[in-house]
């Protein structure tokens, strides 16, 4: 039984369709006959994606003027960055980031393991709706936040004294615990997403031999599970804690009006607060964030090194799945009270001011459907939704053929250079949005005119791969790693090349993942902004710019229609790919 | 007496009509290359306002010229125009801006002259076209109070009583050390009132937001009694809120978005037909109506009733853009 569920999924991929099987042994080639040039091509391309737009950066950082105007080379940028304000600052994003991203990741594992180790009712729902928070664009739940949560008349704090009669609110969301609960809506699903799965293709025989040998559940847990989670956690962990240094949204708009200044607001600031743009500083700026990210990375790396993490392996299981008994039901309220402070009080906020003519004057004179009736006759916003979908499909998909390629090489391969591939990849992903955006636009514009990349679809659709590929990597890799070599060599000594045994046993098995990180991706190019607003021409308007353009023509309720209907199409998009999953993975 | 002056007229009309008529047959010239042309890029940091969107439909349908806009954030606009220009692509046509960043990218050899505007010559002061530069619209900042929370008799009738202690951390602001309406405010009221103005002011702890078009709903819902200053535009939108905007005896503060055609433009007949077709009283009353004041005569007394009051205030100043950096560095020392 076991061994037909094994076969099954290896086999996901054996009919795969004979176009694909061409192109395998076309660009495979590149690998199996030629690493060398193989290792080339891939260098370059994650090179033109990351190295150029930062090389621009960086120029831009030693040079007194930006691309294309004279000026002289100086350190005048990097010098300006040793003030103590700005070691307030850094100790502000530091610090918020770093307890966002430790509570965020202790939930996470919590939702996981409910999720997916529990006899916890409704755990396939629960999946659904715990992840949703991450793809609602932020300045809408922040919004909704601002209306619920303001000291003076927020819905939550009007409830307390009505029910009280206390004149104190009971939370304010304009402060540091705002800004840190702000990021947590977006950061737990997201580490959710990562650990979920991992969770699931874990191989239960060595928690079990852990119990025989008399360990209790809280050390097996700690000592086992956790260990062998450490790819995944530890990628999470780091992923999250560099977005929450990047993170823009969250402080400016809770942290801004007290006081809280973070280095995103401070590069925001010198670039768009000036008359001057301070594009030298601002690089800088960045430069310095991405120094601090890679010694961050650097740790992971050494912290990762020379462990095996193998938990799937051509052995047949299926996952432990922990009895509850009447426990269950506090686990089933742990997530439903996730998912009603996170979704439920902001979207049901979003929802309900979506049927009036104004956020939060619920007069029964102010009744409507003309946002809803704006936005379906809004032209401008369904060219837009077809540049993003063509766009996300394209990009999540290239972003995930890369993705895997890279992973595989850095987390399977002894090649020499692959170090450098992995770095090369995790770039993007350690230089704060806004200040890659203008890289991106001077790496573009700067290119000979006969690279028609500039000014059309393409430019977006590269930055979008550039941007996407660290997650695309990091959620591939640590799928990777749970899976043991004996299956990819036994492939390989039947005869399967290269790209078969890729795409025929590690994609294959690390299906959920791979999907995982494709509705990741896809989500945040449809989020993205920094790049898009800087990159997109007359007619290849983007969702994001377009809710941009809404939202300071002073349309907040139709970007919050807009943003509900995301929620719609996020909910169509995680029942597919669950269905799928269940559909190609018997055992889960 | 008279006599001599309806002669003196006469011989100016005698000598000035022929200039006129002979503008006329060149501008027909401008109008059939622009034609030609068929095409206008057209770059604003006018970002998600309907008005010039009305411009331009009306501008497409009168003589059939395609207009193909980019929005984006006034910094933005200006570094892609920077970097086009910089990598040889001459993609845009006009730009349309406010005037700081119109005048820094004057300053950066941005813009070349656009040959002449006839409805330039209508153009009211303290307004003024220049050979580069021509002045679209004005955005006027005054303040916004709660009507609600604030009695008739409590409403500041100065921008100085905002220093009045009752206000004392119930004031939401635009925030002055950014380049915006906040930085306008801070310019022109340190230099009517001074730096102890400011000082007062700061100890006031107003709370700086930069979402504007939320700081208008948080102020109507009764976060704060006051917000200031409040783009008198915006009003149209939320007029049915409870709120009511303030016009201080002072006046109002405004700031001016010029046009101004760009470097190597493809299509520079194009521009410049957009450029006049802006100064005409019909795309003029599309923005008056909305609360922004035209730059050309005879447009206020035929601006909707609603709206004509207040723009018939008056304009208490703006800022300068040789001294913005200055300013701002100041308003960074005093707003901390």
């Amino acid at each position: 039984m076991e061994q037909a569920a094994l076969q099954r999924r290896a086999g996901v991929a054996v009919d795969a369709g004979g176009l694909r099987r061409r192109l395998a042994v076309g660009v495979g080639g590149l690998f199996r006959g030629g690493r060398p040039l193989g290792l080339v091509v891939l260098i370059a391309a994650l090179g033109f994606l990351s190295l150029y737009p930062m090389g621009m950066l960086f120029y831009g950082s030693l040079h007194s003027a930006p691309p294309g105007l004279s000026g002289e080379y100086n350190l005048d940028g990097y010098a300006a960055l040793a003030t103590s304000e700005n070691l307030i600052v850094l100790a502000n994003t530091v610090g918020i980031s770093f307890v966002k991203t430790s509570l965020s990741l202790a939930l996470a594992i919590l939702l996981a393991w409910i999720v997916a180790r529990t006899d916890t009712p409704a755990r396939g729902t629960l999946e659904v709706l715990i992840t949703l928070p991450f793809f609602i664009p932020p300045i809408l739940t922040a919004t909704a936040w601002g209306m619920l949560g303001n000291a003076q008349v927020g819905t939550i704090n009007l409830a307390w004294r009505w029910l009280t009669g206390l004149e104190a609110p009971i939370i304010d969301v304009f402060s540091y615990g705002g800004v840190i609960w702000h990021m947590m809506q977006y950061s737990t699903p997201f580490i959710f997403l990562f650990v979920v799965d991992a969770f699931r293709a874990m191989d239960p025989a060595l928690e079990e031999s852990s119990r025989m040998s008399r360990a209790t559940r809280s050390q097996t847990f700690w000592r086992i599970t956790f260990v062998l989670m450490l790819p995944v956690t530890t990628s999470a962990f780091i992923l999250s804690f560099i977005r929450g240094i990047e993170a823009f949204e969250s402080p400016v708009f809770f942290g801004t009006p007290v006081g809280i200044e973070v280095l995103t607001t401070k590069i925001y600031a010198l670039i768009n607060h000036q008359s001057q743009p301070q594009y030298q500083s601002a690089t800088a700026l960045g430069f310095a964030v991405m120094v601090l990210m890679f010694l961050l990375v650097t740790w992971q790396w050494r912290l990762l090194g020379g462990r095996s993490f193998t938990t799937v392996t051509g052995k047949g299981y299926s996952p432990n799945v922990t009895q509850l008994g009447w426990k269950r039901w506090i686990t089933f309220a742990i997530c439903i009270a996730f998912f009603v402070a996170t979704v439920a009080l902001p979207v049901g906020q979003l929802l309900l001011s979506s049927f009036f003519q104004f956020f939060g004057f619920y007069q029964l004179d102010m009744l409507t459907l003309e946002h809803y009736r704006g936005v379906w006759n809004n032209r401008e916003f369904w060219s837009a939704f077809a540049n993003t979908m063509l766009l996300g499909v394209c990009g999540a998909s290239a972003t995930m053929v890369l993705g895997a390629i890279v992973a595989y090489v850095t987390t399977r391969t002894r090649w020499q250079g692959r170090r450098l591939i992995d770095v090369l990849a995790w770039l993007p992903w350690m230089m704060p949005g806004m200040v890659l955006g203008i890289g991106f636009l001077w790496g573009f514009a700067m290119l000979p005119s006969g690279i028609p990349i500039y000014g059309t679809l393409w430019a977006l659709l590269l930055a979008y791969i550039a941007l996407g590929t660290p997650v695309a990597v990091r959620v591939t890799s640590s799928a990777y790693a749970q899976i043991s070599n004996d299956i990819e060599e036994c492939s390989r000594v039947h005869g399967a090349s290269w790209w078969q045994t890729l795409w025929r046993i590690l994609v294959a098995l690390a299906w959920p993942a791979f999907a995982v990180g494709w509705v990741l991706t896809f989500f945040g190019i449809m989020r993205e902004l920094s790049a898009s607003i800087l990159l997109y021409s007359p007619g290849s308007e983007v969702l994001s710019v377009v809710m941009l353009k809404m939202w300071t023509g002073g349309k907040p309720e139709e970007v919050s229609v807009i943003g509900l209907f995301m929620l719609v199409l996020v909910l169509v998009f995680r029942w597919v790919q669950l269905r799928l999953i269940k559909t190609r993975i018997s055992t889960l | 007496m008279f006599k001599r002056m309806l002669a003196a007229a006469a011989m100016i009309l005698a000598l000035v009509a022929p200039a006129v008529a002979q503008t006329d047959a060149e501008w027909q010239k401008v109008v059939e290359a622009a034609k030609k042309e068929g095409k206008l890029v057209f770059y604003t940091a006018s970002i998600g306002s309907p008005f010039y969107k009305e411009v331009v439909r009306s501008f497409e349908a009168k003589y059939g010229i395609r207009v193909e806009a980019l929005e984006a954030r006034a910094s933005e606009i200006r570094e892609r125009v920077r970097i086009e220009q910089a990598a040889g692509r001459f993609i845009a046509d006009l730009h349309h801006n406010g005037a700081t960043t119109t005048w820094l990218m004057q300053q950066d050899g941005a813009f070349q002259p656009h040959g002449g505007i006839p409805n330039a010559r209508n153009v009211m002061p303290p307004y003024e076209a220049d050979e580069i530069r021509v002045p679209s619209d004005v955005t006027s900042f005054v303040i916004l109070v709660n009507r609600a929370m604030v009695k008739a008799a409590d409403e500041p009738k100065s921008w100085k009583d905002l220093n009045d202690p009752k206000w004392t951390g119930k004031m939401l602001a635009d925030d002055t050390r950014a380049l915006g309406g906040g930085a306008v405010f801070f310019a022109v009221t340190y230099d009517a009132f001074g730096k102890e103005y400011h000082e007062k002011l700061a100890a006031q702890k107003p709370v700086f937001s930069r979402d504007l078009r939320n700081n208008e709903r948080r102020t109507a819902r009764g976060e704060y009694p006051i917000y200031f200053p409040f783009v008198l535009a915006y009003y149209t939108q939320i007029k049915s809120l409870p709120v009511k905007v303030v016009i201080p005896q002072e006046g109002r503060l405004y700031v001016r978005f010029d046009l101004a055609v760009l470097k190597n433009a493809p299509h520079p007949n194009a521009a410049r037909l957009f450029m006049n077709h802006f100064l005409e009283i019909e795309s003029q009353l599309v923005y008056a109506n909305a609360g922004y004041s035209p730059v050309v005569k005879d447009v206020v007394e035929r601006t909707s009733e609603d709206m004509r009051p207040f723009l018939a205030t008056k304009a208490m100043g703006t800022t300068v853009p040789q001294r913005q950096n200055e300013m701002l560095d100041l308003a960074k020392q005093l707003y901390k």
